[in-house]
């Protein structure tokens, strides 16, 4: 798997890597798994993601960049 | 405006390839080495449609060349925003990116789609659009424009053979993984 911009994340990061592809490859892509199983793993990651990205002064830019999305959101969220 | 376009086939089926996807910036591709961080920021499946929705952070390390990156604020680490799209009924994964850095003076917009051509095959078609935002003259905003798509090209290149090790390597270990799977049956059984 591929590494956190922040190395203090990685290690929190690759158990929730892992769980998400064992969960999409055996479940998700069969059709079993309407939720995210991974989501008590996600929680630890992002709340250390979170901090790395305020440090560094990502979570601005994200903000701009998650505006400018939504209108993908309209194309790609539903069925075609 | 530039716009950058690719298509490319994968003797993999679509299954095998939107799962390699994920992975495709790990350190079996030792082609993409500019992709230094791939941060998952959200994810959700969407109860009405079923369709994953994941927003991730790419982190890139590369060298421009000396012009444009002294345009560019002398800084070599970049950002793109990545949000995806799957749609494992209709066999479908979109992906729209966008860059963070440098935004104020060049605009890239990156869209990839993955879809089954067969049982076996999978097309990847990518549309690259890429616009100079700084003011000044025309010529400038050319160049700026040319060697960013220029620099598009090389990366698609590198990324489809990059990806190829990645989807050999995860059909291998998947195989191997069965392979265990079936033999501890057996002893169970």
């Amino acid at each position: 798997m591929s590494a956190s911009l922040a190395p203090e994340c990685n290690e929190v990061k690759e158990r929730y890597d892992s769980c998400f592809l064992k969960w999409y490859s055996e479940k998700y892509l069969r059709g079993k798994g309407k939720t995210d199983e991974c989501s008590a793993l996600f929680k630890d990651y992002k709340h250390c993601l979170t901090n790395a990205l305020k440090e560094r002064g990502i979570d601005k830019m994200l903000e701009d960049a998650r505006e400018d999305h939504k209108e993908n959101d309209a194309a790609n969220m539903r069925r075609g | 405006m530039k716009v950058f376009s690719n298509s490319e086939t994968f003797d993999y089926s679509w299954e095998e390839v939107s799962t390699a996807n994920w992975r495709k910036y790990c350190p079996w591709n030792e082609k993409s080495t500019h992709v230094i961080a791939v941060d998952t920021l959200s994810r959700h499946v969407d109860a009405e449609t079923g369709i994953l929705r994941t927003e991730r952070l790419i982190t890139c390390k590369q060298s421009a060349p000396k012009w444009l990156a002294s345009l560019m604020g002398g800084t070599d680490v970049s950002h793109v925003f990545e949000t995806s799209y799957v749609d494992p009924e209709s066999k479908k994964v979109t992906m729209v990116s966008q860059n963070l850095t440098w935004s104020n003076i060049l605009s890239c917009q990156e869209k990839v789609v993955y879809q089954p051509l067969s049982a076996t095959k999978t097309q990847f078609v990518q549309e690259a659009k890429v616009t100079a935002l700084c003011g000044g003259w025309q010529k400038v905003k050319n160049a700026v424009e040319e060697a960013t798509v220029c620099r598009f090209s090389e990366n698609a290149r590198l990324g489809k053979e990059g990806f190829e090790t990645v989807l050999e390597m995860s059909r291998r270990v998947f195989s191997e993984e069965k392979k265990k799977q079936t033999e501890r049956e057996t002893v169970a059984l």
